[in-house]
């Protein structure tokens, strides 16, 4: 059946009716001759009325033929090949991989890269329905990377989702069982109905705020479709061809050299002419410190410039809990530069809480925006390992952490014995400091290594009381224990004292950043009388877990800090109390010990990025919850009403209930809604932003990607110049048979009309001086 | 009535001062014997006073003296008179076409003002010779007739009564013909102007008719350029100017078979003239008068004398 690519354009074949109104018209509008000679018309009418007639009629039918030929070629038919399946020929599969990461969102003029994708995918599936007989799978890159299919290749992600997605899934696009990914069209045939189906996905899907890439996608498919497959296959990939991505593609080259070894025809279709400049929020966190209520901490926030030129007087708006609060500004920020700055951020309520960070609009949105939500304690407790009682350390200590001073510390100090390590949950605390203590037993210091190992943070006073062999066996055991290095025992600190010079010398580090560059640095007046040496010729191993803070005046370390697991260990070899030092009495000591709680309790408080794309699960004690988590997502700009998604909670580790929200494909703030068994509820925040690095808009150009796909057969095409000019795609172009057609009636037309019209001969004319005919003589 | 001189005007509007200038020097001489009745250009059928002796005859009674040889007398004792030739003047009729058909002309001259200005100027050269003309304007039947006269202003009579004969009817050659033999006896020149758009057979049959009463014949074919090329395209209607009968049609496609049926007929009149001895000339309306006129008499002539 032939089909036409304009088939409004058929009305045209009215004008097929035009020679026949000419020629009545002419009819109608005939001169008027009056006329002497009539027996030669009379005899050459009756000789050739006939054939005139006949060349007459013909004529007019080649004309009306050829203007249906030109209507026609206009109209552009194809023929289906409905027949071919019959006579052995293969159908065609168009699979169509469309890149829907939020880099696609880049819009210039009235488009956009995703918009021009789209009107591609259009195109094919128009084509696909053309030709007839042929399958059509479209799967987008987001829906591969959140797919929760477990596949092998893939991506952790999918293979999390895998294990941790319940059976029941609430998702409001639910996956049936066992289905895996499910591509918006999966070998759909392209039927008649097929055009008004793709219309309506195409209309529905938007711009993803995914990161997916192309290497991801192709995995996915390959356990989507398969390898055996007797059809001819085109593979489609339309994408932007970023340089994030395109860089270094071995694994996209190397699945699309077996997508060509199986014989699958690839296109590749560029979706953006060049890259624009685009300015992407890279992070919003905070810096370290002491998080509580009424405690004022640093927020950092960072922005970078993917632009060609420097970006000047970047202003970044900022909301607190949905209320705007001032803006900060970034006077530069160089070309492909990341630059950072910081604000103080306090909040005088305990709970969850809120901060958004925003950009000016761009070439893309999704990246102009960071959400950050965090629980804010009223308190942060501090455990105090007193070692000695008669020694003051401990309670200076709690002198100094206790909020009923001026300023409010937002630590809450608890002085404990040391037996007590192995019996209280340390993870309640977000740091324990240990002064004097002589020795721990074994379970306590297990505990004390489980506790840091796990993400806490202990600090090491060593004062009089402490065992030089204890902490050499148990607690540093050869760097293998949490204890940052061997010690010798304690010493004095034998100086010149008439030698003008600070006995304690600290390099860069969090905890003396407020005294770096300073020119009235406390520090440099504390005094220093005894310590603990390290044990002779210990250096600090080259794997960068131990680092010297702090040395004395004779080169022997004072703070020494170690990484241990997951947290960190920091040991002063002073005392805490003004016994061998006086540290304490120093107006940067304190400023010092305060801030080494917040460095130590960073590991406890510390915030999980989450990236959109992974999931949100939420652990329940199932003795306190009830196992229902109703999530509240973040509203998308089409959307005007709320999202609430309630999953059933699953055993988990440990005996803990998990509900996990298996597609968090949105940035933006995520409520989980939990119901205590008691019949109170509770409300946990969690913000999922975009991966920054997608706001690269930095491109592959087609030399480019042919230089990193060398080897490569494939077709490439930017998305405005793209065609499907693949004759299984379209179908037989029935157009070109009637062009040719329509030159070969218009040669006839002309031959006809030659035929049919009177040429004078070019010699010889009738009535000349040659007829004068002489009479003969009589 | 118009004035006296407008008439005079509009009747001369036939001689052509051009052809007139051109054929001036030319003498229009019958080729055959022609029976005259004043001394002239033309073999006369009679003996007469002439320098060119031709044979001699027994006297006898009642022969003029003046005529007796004497010399054959003196030798044969016998009277014998001396014959010589007689040269006569032309008796010439213009027989001119004013049927309905000579109406159509494209160009400045429509074929009956063409043929018109033909018989006006060979009438001028007759007359200018001393010789008799006449004038036969017809259709389907005589519609003028002017007798032949030798003087000069018998001109005059011949342009007025052409000037008379608007074109109506159809025409009937061999009838007037037929008639000319009958009305003119005396063997002269008959000069037939006409499109000769009649029948052939009544055409020839009148030539073989004139012919064989010993008239040398002249006959000048008239034909419209538009006859003789059809340059007609588009839808047309062709109504026939002697008929009610008309024809729709796309002359273009035609036109071939009309060209080929028309040289079939022009073929035919030739032929058929040549067959009876008589002259012919095809004129085009749009072809000049005096070219086409000096062009004839001069190869006429030039036969004459060889």
């Amino acid at each position: 059946m032939p089909t036409f690519l304009h088939p409004l354009l058929l009305w045209g074949l009215a004008i097929v009716a035009a020679p026949v109104l000419i020629h009545l018209i002419n009819l109608l509008r005939h001169r008027r001759v009056d006329w002497a000679a009539m027996e030669f018309l009379r005899v050459s009418r009756k000789k050739h009325r006939t054939w005139v007639l006949l060349k007459q009629w013909l004529l007019l039918l080649l004309r009306m033929l050829a203007i249906a030929a030109i209507v026609l070629i206009v109209a552009r038919p194809l023929w289906k090949r409905q027949w071919g399946g019959l006579f052995g020929e293969r159908k065609t599969h168009h699979i169509v991989l469309l890149d829907d990461s939020y880099s696609m969102s880049d819009r210039w003029a009235d488009t956009s890269a995703f918009a021009r994708a789209k009107r591609v995918v259009e195109r094919i599936g128009a084509e696909a329905a053309r030709q007839g007989q042929a399958e059509f799978t479209l799967l987008r890159f987001s829906r591969a990377a959140y797919s929760p299919l477990p596949l092998g290749e893939g991506p952790g992600v999918r293979a999390e989702f895998s294990e941790k997605s319940p059976s029941s899934s609430p998702h409001p696009n639910p996956l049936p069982k066992g289905e895996g990914v499910q591509p918006d069209f999966l070998r759909e045939p392209a039927d008649n109905g097929f055009r008004e189906k793709l219309d309506a996905v195409l209309r529905k899907i938007d711009v993803s705020q995914s990161g997916a890439g192309p290497a991801e996608t192709l995995v996915t498919l390959n356990e989507v479709l398969g390898q055996l497959e007797d059809r001819r296959r085109i593979l489609y990939l339309i994408s932007d061809f970023r340089t994030r991505q395109w860089n270094d593609p071995a694994e996209v080259k190397k699945l699309l050299g077996r997508w060509q070894a199986a014989g699958a025809e690839i296109h590749l279709v560029n979706c953006v002419d060049r890259a624009r400049p685009n300015l992407t929020l890279a992070s919003l966190a905070p810096e370290t410190g002491i998080r509580a209520a009424g405690v004022g901490w640093f927020m950092g926030v960072a922005v970078t410039n993917n632009g060609a030129a420097p970006a000047r007087n970047v202003t970044v708006f900022l909301e607190e809990d949905g209320r705007r609060r001032p803006s900060v500004q970034l006077a530069e920020i160089p070309s492909e530069r990341t630059a950072r700055t910081r604000f103080y951020a306090t909040f005088s309520a305990p709970g969850w809480h809120r901060i958004t960070a925003r950009l000016e609009s761009d070439a893309v949105e999704a990246d102009n925006q960071w959400f950050f939500a965090f629980r804010l304690p009223s308190d942060l407790p501090v455990l105090l390992i007193d070692g000695d009682l008669r020694a003051p350390d401990a309670r200076f200590l709690k002198w100094l952490f206790a909020s009923e001073g001026l300023a409010r510390t937002g630590l809450r100090p608890e002085i404990e014995l040391p037996r007590i390590l192995d019996r209280k949950p340390l993870a309640e605390y977000a740091a324990v400091n240990l002064a004097n203590v002589d020795r721990l037993d074994t379970a306590a210091v297990q505990a004390l290594e489980n506790y840091v190992r796990e993400g806490g943070g202990a600090a090491f006073f060593l004062g009089e009381p402490c065992e030089t062999g204890f902490y050499n066996r148990q607690l540093y055991r050869n760097g293998r224990g949490l204890f940052p290095l061997p010690l010798r025992g304690p010493a004095e600190l034998i100086v010149d004292r008439l030698e003008v010079a600070p006995d304690v010398q600290t390099g860069e580090h969090f905890l003396f950043r407020n005294f770096a560059k300073s020119r009235n640095n406390f520090l440099q007046s504390v005094n220093v009388q005894r310590y603990f040496a390290s044990a002779d010729g210990w250096e600090p191993p080259a794997d960068g877990s131990v680092r010297v803070l702090a040395r004395l005046r004779n080169g022997d370390p004072l703070i020494v800090e170690k990484r241990f697991g997951r947290g960190r260990v920091v040991a002063m070899l002073s005392s805490l109390a003004p016994t061998w030092n006086d540290w304490a009495t120093n107006p940067g000591g304190a400023i010092v010990l305060l801030d080494l709680q917040g460095y130590l309790s960073q590991g406890r408080t510390r915030d999980v990025p989450r990236q959109v794309g992974s999931p949100l699960e939420v652990v329940l004690d199932p003795a306190r919850y009830r196992p229902q988590v109703t999530f509240v997502v973040p509203r998308s700009p089409r959307s005007t009403k709320m999202t609430t998604i309630p999953v059933d909670a699953v055993a988990s580790k440990g005996g803990k209930l998990s509900a996990v929200l298996p597609d968090a494909g949105r940035s933006g703030y995520y409520e989980a809604q939990l119901k205590e068994i008691g019949g109170g509820e509770e409300t946990q925040l969690y913000a999922y932003n975009v991966d920054p690095a997608e706001g690269n808009l930095a491109v592959v150009d087609q030399p480019g990607l042919a230089q990193r796909l060398q080897g490569l057969n494939y077709r490439y095409a930017p998305a405005g110049l793209f065609q499907t000019n693949d004759r299984a795609v379209q179908g037989d172009r029935l157009w070109e048979l009637i062009l040719y057609l329509l030159i070969a009636l218009l040669i006839g037309e002309q031959l006809l009309a030659w035929s049919a019209s009177y040429h004078p001969r070019s010699v010889g004319q009738v009535g000349n001086l040659s007829h004068i005919s002489p009479g003969g003589a009589p | 009535m118009p004035a006296p001189g407008r008439h005079l005007t509009d009747v001369k509007r036939f001689l052509d001062p051009q052809a007139i200038k051109r054929i001036a020097r030319l003498d229009l001489r019958a080729r055959t014997v022609v029976e005259g009745f004043l001394s002239g250009l033309h073999h006369s059928p009679y003996f007469g006073q002439s320098v060119e002796f031709r044979q001699h005859r027994q006297y006898t009674y009642g022969d003029d003296l003046r005529y007796v040889d004497w010399k054959v007398w003196a030798k044969q004792d016998r009277y014998y008179v001396k014959q010589f030739e007689e040269d006569t003047n032309l008796r010439c009729t213009l027989l001119c076409d004013v049927s309905n058909s000579m109406r159509y002309g494209a160009g400045p001259l429509n074929k009956y003002e063409y043929a018109c200005t033909i018989a006006a100027c060979l009438a001028y050269l007759l007359l200018r010779q001393q010789d008799a003309v006449g004038c036969t304007a017809f259709d389907d039947a005589p519609r003028m007739l002017v007798p032949q006269r030798t003087k000069r202003n018998h001109l005059d009579a011949i342009l007025q009564a052409l000037d008379n004969c608007s074109p109506r009817n159809k025409t009937d050659l061999s009838q007037i013909l037929r008639s000319a033999a009958e009305n003119f006896p005396r063997r002269g020149l008959m000069v037939l102007i006409s499109d000769l758009l009649v029948d052939r057979e009544g055409l020839f049959q009148g030539l073989r008719l004139l012919r064989s009463r010993g008239h040398d014949l002249l006959v000048f074919h008239v034909m419209d350029d538009d006859e003789l090329d059809f340059p007609f395209s588009g839808p047309t209607r062709f109504n026939d100017l002697e008929t009610p009968e008309h024809l729709r049609c796309n002359p273009r496609a035609l036109r071939e078979g009309y060209l080929n049926a028309l040289n079939a007929y022009l073929e035919e009149v030739r032929r058929g003239c040549t067959r009876h001895q008589v002259d012919y000339l095809l004129l085009r309306t749009r072809q000049p008068l005096d070219t086409a006129l000096a062009a004839f008499l001069s190869h006429r002539l030039g036969r004459e004398r060889g």
